[in-house]
């Protein structure tokens, strides 16, 4: 299938003025430049205290490092300057399409959930269905709520209070619920089911991640983008980071509203219509999607073997190899989502990502793949293994601070073959150091200077002043994180390399935060490295011990660092301060009001508690309204050939599953099996049974924990 | 309701304990009650007929608890009442009609709106018969199954080296290798 024809031609009000080929090649020219030329200085100082294969190791770390870094770099000076000067080559710049009329254009907008909390995405979903309501367009859109969740008690609560949300916006109909008889291929294999069971019904779909929200309007700007550029494939926004209350939360969000503007403008200078998908808040033309984007299982085994973890990337560049264009839509407002609200959740995340991301190191060399896509891959990749580089080039340093010291030589210093710099050893080292710093912490300076340009943006900070105290306050606290995020991402690459699962133990996350037990548990390794690394340093070199200093501390103040930073009392403390400001915080848009305001309100009652566990098979089978709810989804499955062979297959209808029921009745739940409870609650008619005969049964004759289930229903 | 019917041995009522009465008393309620029949009267009311149907059948199954009597009359009376609301047969081999009574008084909001129709014998109120008629549940509009087939992707010279991980005893070999080429970084930088 080729770019769609016959579709309406809009009026092209803008088209690219550089070609994107020569848009890639000055813009990693600059970095290769910037690159080259601070690590021909970086070897002329190597050179002047004699050369060894270990400070060859070190070049050569440096070198990547400072790549990745100036690239980064890079994006944000070109993001600054475009826009100074505006920028004309983007999505919404290219044909007139606010006015265009989409009547008749169906579109789905899904969120895949896995074993989530319920009540909270529900509410996001609530508060684009209302969003779009009031844009006056929701006939256009259905919903649906794409469920893999395996926790019985998820799935039970998932089917009550979508029927709820259905019932009380009068979408019946409107916003449908699914949960998969399976869970193969995690999210990829969650859309692509949706797409084989209804996909051919709409012409796009918009994917929602469980902390997505979306305003209304945008939605509708993203299908009409896509309307008037039958070419565009895929349409990706930016969300910004909102509802955070830690301050963790806070300080990442800051981070995120303050810097993304200028980065993105840079990576959509050189990306152009070449860009990437990342998972959620991206509208998709169904058609090619279901034509070109099936994922590949990969050859081998896991990790690199197998599904194709991290989705997005890869099928993005699928989209792009058959000749379908995707856009970075970066100045659509309305596109929003919530992020980890304290360092260790965050590292869980990373390590899910870090798996995905690693695993396209199979993918990036693969025949037919677009330049650009492999770029994308490649920066994902390094993304996650730049952390173990680094950590070796500190111990590349060390180790070579180590060998002198063991030597008992003084270094002799040499001329450089770079006389003409005129500089001592000294001097030449803080050079390097200016340098990298500049690098590092350029980009942040250039988003402060671009705020100071727009006063009412500033203002929707808390002002400059606010807004220049948060950015050097969220600078020292993230170089202290950053040595945590070397240690994580470094045990993560080894692990996922050598095939090891991680061991997080129990989420241990109270109202206000996690607690120190929980802190201490995932953060002592951290302690003890810094406190030896540290020392050992200290003993090595004292001078060098001071440079070591902001790394070691970081670790060593790890615990602390956590449990405060994910403390709601103490995010409220910065923002009465009026730091870490954001422009959702001061002028919050409707849809983000509306949701807070709801989600407190679900607090304060309770109703918003997820199910006790062990709750969601009794509700389901003593509940007579939920009984029927579940028994009816699972009777409409049969209707469909593709899940009726996975229901057969689990053994959902043999003869056992209604022994299992009797075994249930008699002994309660524990006397099953997990795969049995859920092969129970997959089957309708034992459930339906079940109901009866819980009803119908002397409670005497159940087990006690059906007797307490039922007391729940008697009138008080 | 007259009790003195039933009420042949002192303590007993139709053949049963007070006791096991109560039981199946309760149980009545509660199942009323999970069908959120909040008022007391009507609550009160729709208990007292099951059990009163209950109290009928009782002395001519002796050896059947009063609860089992009681529930089965409930059952039947709830499903033969949604087969006249919902104008089905009562067939009901898999409880489908009960299944869908129950949604139907859901999806119509029989708890919200429609109490004090419950159980009631017709003529029912024309705005709640339909809406308990014209209630429907579905996961989604009717599937439009289509195929999504992976293309074939040829990976290049990375497939080639993935094959290394087949090779048995990979991991120890791997580690192995870096020990000794640690050992040898180490001694050509130590001398």
């Amino acid at each position: 299938m080729s770019p769609a024809a016959n579709q309406p031609n809009p009026t092209i009000i803008s088209q690219p003025r550089v070609r994107r080929g020569h848009r890639v090649f000055f813009f990693y020219s600059s970095a290769l430049l910037l690159t080259g030329f601070v690590s021909w200085l970086f070897a002329d100082l190597m050179w002047r205290t004699d050369w060894s294969i270990s400070k060859t190791i070190l070049l050569a770390l440096f070198t990547i490092l400072f790549l990745l870094c100036s690239i980064g770099c890079m994006n944000a000076i070109f993001g600054f300057f475009i826009r100074l000067i505006g920028d004309n080559s983007r999505l919404t710049q290219l044909n007139d399409y606010r006015s265009h009329d989409i009547k008749g254009i169906s579109t789905a907008i899904v969120f895949p959930i896995y074993n989530e909390d319920v009540a909270r995405v529900y509410e996001r979903l609530r508060a684009a269905y209302r969003s779009l309501q009031k844009a006056g367009e929701i006939e256009h859109f259905d919903f649906y709520i794409l469920s893999d969740s395996t926790n019985p008690d998820k799935w039970v609560e998932e089917e009550k209070r979508w029927l709820d949300l259905a019932r009380d916006l009068d979408a019946i109909g409107k916003i449908n619920y699914r949960r998969r008889v399976n869970n193969e291929a995690k999210k990829s294999g969650n859309i692509h089911d949706f797409l084989t069971n209804w996909g051919r019904r709409y012409r796009y779909f918009i994917v929602f991640d469980a902390d997505s929200i979306m305003r209304g309007a945008t939605i509708l700007d993203m299908v009409r983008l896509m309307e008037v550029n039958p070419e565009v494939g895929l349409i990706q926004t930016v969300p910004a980071l909102v509802n955070a209350e830690s301050l963790f939360g806070r300080i990442q969000q800051f981070a995120n509203r303050l810097y993304a503007p200028i980065f993105i403008s840079g990576l959509n200078y050189w990306s152009q219509n070449f860009g990437n998908y990342w998972g959620h808040n991206a509208i998709i033309r169904t058609e090619p999607f279901i034509q070109f984007c099936d994922l590949p299982h990969l050859p081998g085994r896991k990790p690199f073997g197998g599904q194709i973890l991290s989705h997005d990337f890869v099928e993005a560049a699928l989209m792009l190899k058959e000749n379908w264009q995707i856009w970075f839509a970066y100045d659509l407002e309305g596109s929003y989502e919530e992020a980890p609200q304290d360092m260790i959740e965050n590292a869980q995340r990373d390590r899910r990502w870090c798996q995905g991301n690693m695993q396209h190191a199979m993918v990036v060399f693969a025949k037919g793949l677009r330049g650009v896509s492999r770029i994308h891959l490649l920066m994902g990749i390094f993304g996650y293994l730049s952390s173990p580089l680094w950590l070796l080039f500190l111990l590349t340093f060390n180790f070579i601070l180590w060998s002198r010291e063991l030597s008992g030589l003084s270094d002799i210093t040499v001329h450089a073959f770079t006389p003409f710099l005129k500089v001592d050893g000294m001097q030449h080292a803080f050079l390097i150091f200016g340098i990298c710093m500049t690098v590092i912490f350029l980009p942040k300076v250039l988003a402060l200077i671009d705020l100071a340009r727009d006063k009412q943006r500033a203002l929707a900070f808390g002002g400059m002043r606010h807004a220049i105290t948060s950015a050097i306050v969220e600078t020292t606290f993230s170089s202290l994180q950053a040595p945590l995020q070397m240690l994580w991402h470094s045990k993560f690459v080894t692990t996922i390399l050598f095939g090891i699962g991680v061991n997080w133990g129990t989420q241990n996350r109270g109202s206000d935060g996690i607690s120190w037990a929980h802190a201490v548990r995932n953060h002592w390794a951290h302690t003890a490295i810094g406190l030896v690394w540290g020392y050992a340093v200290w003993r090595l070199d004292q001078p060098t011990f001071w440079w070591f200093a902001p790394v070691c501390a970081g670790m060593v103040i790890s615990i602390p660092m956590s449990v405060f930073t994910s403390r709601a009392t103490w995010g409220e403390r910065a923002r009465t301060s009026g730091l870490f400001m954001t422009p959702e915080e001061i002028l919050p848009p409707p849809e983000i009001k509306r949701l807070r305001e709801r989600m407190k309100a679900l607090d304060e009652s309770g109703s918003g508690e997820p199910f006790a566990s062990g709750s969601g098979l009794a509700i389901a089978v003593i509940d007579p309204y939920v009984n029927a709810i579940h028994v009816s989804l699972q009777r409409e499955k049969w209707l469909n050939p593709q899940y009726a062979e996975m229901l057969a297959q689990i053994g959902v209808a043999r003869p056992e599953v209604r022994e299992y029921g009797e075994k249930l009745l008699a002994e309660g739940p524990d006397a099953l099996k997990p795969a049995e409870r859920m092969l129970v609650l997959a089957d309708s008619r034992v459930m339906s049974w079940l109901h009866h005969q819980v009803w119908q049964r002397p409670n005497e004759t159940l087990a006690p924990w059906w007797q307490k289930a039922i007391r729940k229903y008697a009138r008080n | 309701m007259d009790l003195t019917q039933f009420a042949h041995p002192p303590g007993q009522l139709a053949g049963r304990t007070l006791e096991e009465w109560n039981s199946a008393y309760a149980k009545v309620e509660s199942y009323f009650h999970a069908l959120r029949i909040q008022n007391k009267v009507l609550l009160g009311q729709l208990v007292i007929h099951v059990i009163e149907r209950a109290m009928h059948r009782a002395p001519k199954e002796p050896q059947r608890s009063a609860t089992e009597i009681a529930a089965e009359e409930m059952d039947k009376l709830v499903t033969t009442w949604f087969a006249e609301v919902l104008q089905e047969q009562p067939t009901n081999v898999d409880q489908q009609l009960s299944t869908r009574g129950r949604l139907s008084l859901l999806l119509a909001d029989m708890p919200g709106k429609w109490q004090d129709q419950f159980l009631r014998p017709g003529p029912w109120p024309e705005e709640f018969v339909t809406a308990m008629r014209e209630t429907y549940l579905r996961a989604g509009p009717d599937f439009q199954l289509s195929k999504m087939v992976p293309r074939p992707l040829d990976l290049g010279p990375i497939a080639t080296l993935d094959s290394f991980s087949r090779l048995p005893y990979f991991k120890m070999f791997s580690v192995w290798i870096l020990f000794w080429i640690a050992l040898i970084v180490i001694f050509i930088l130590t001398h």
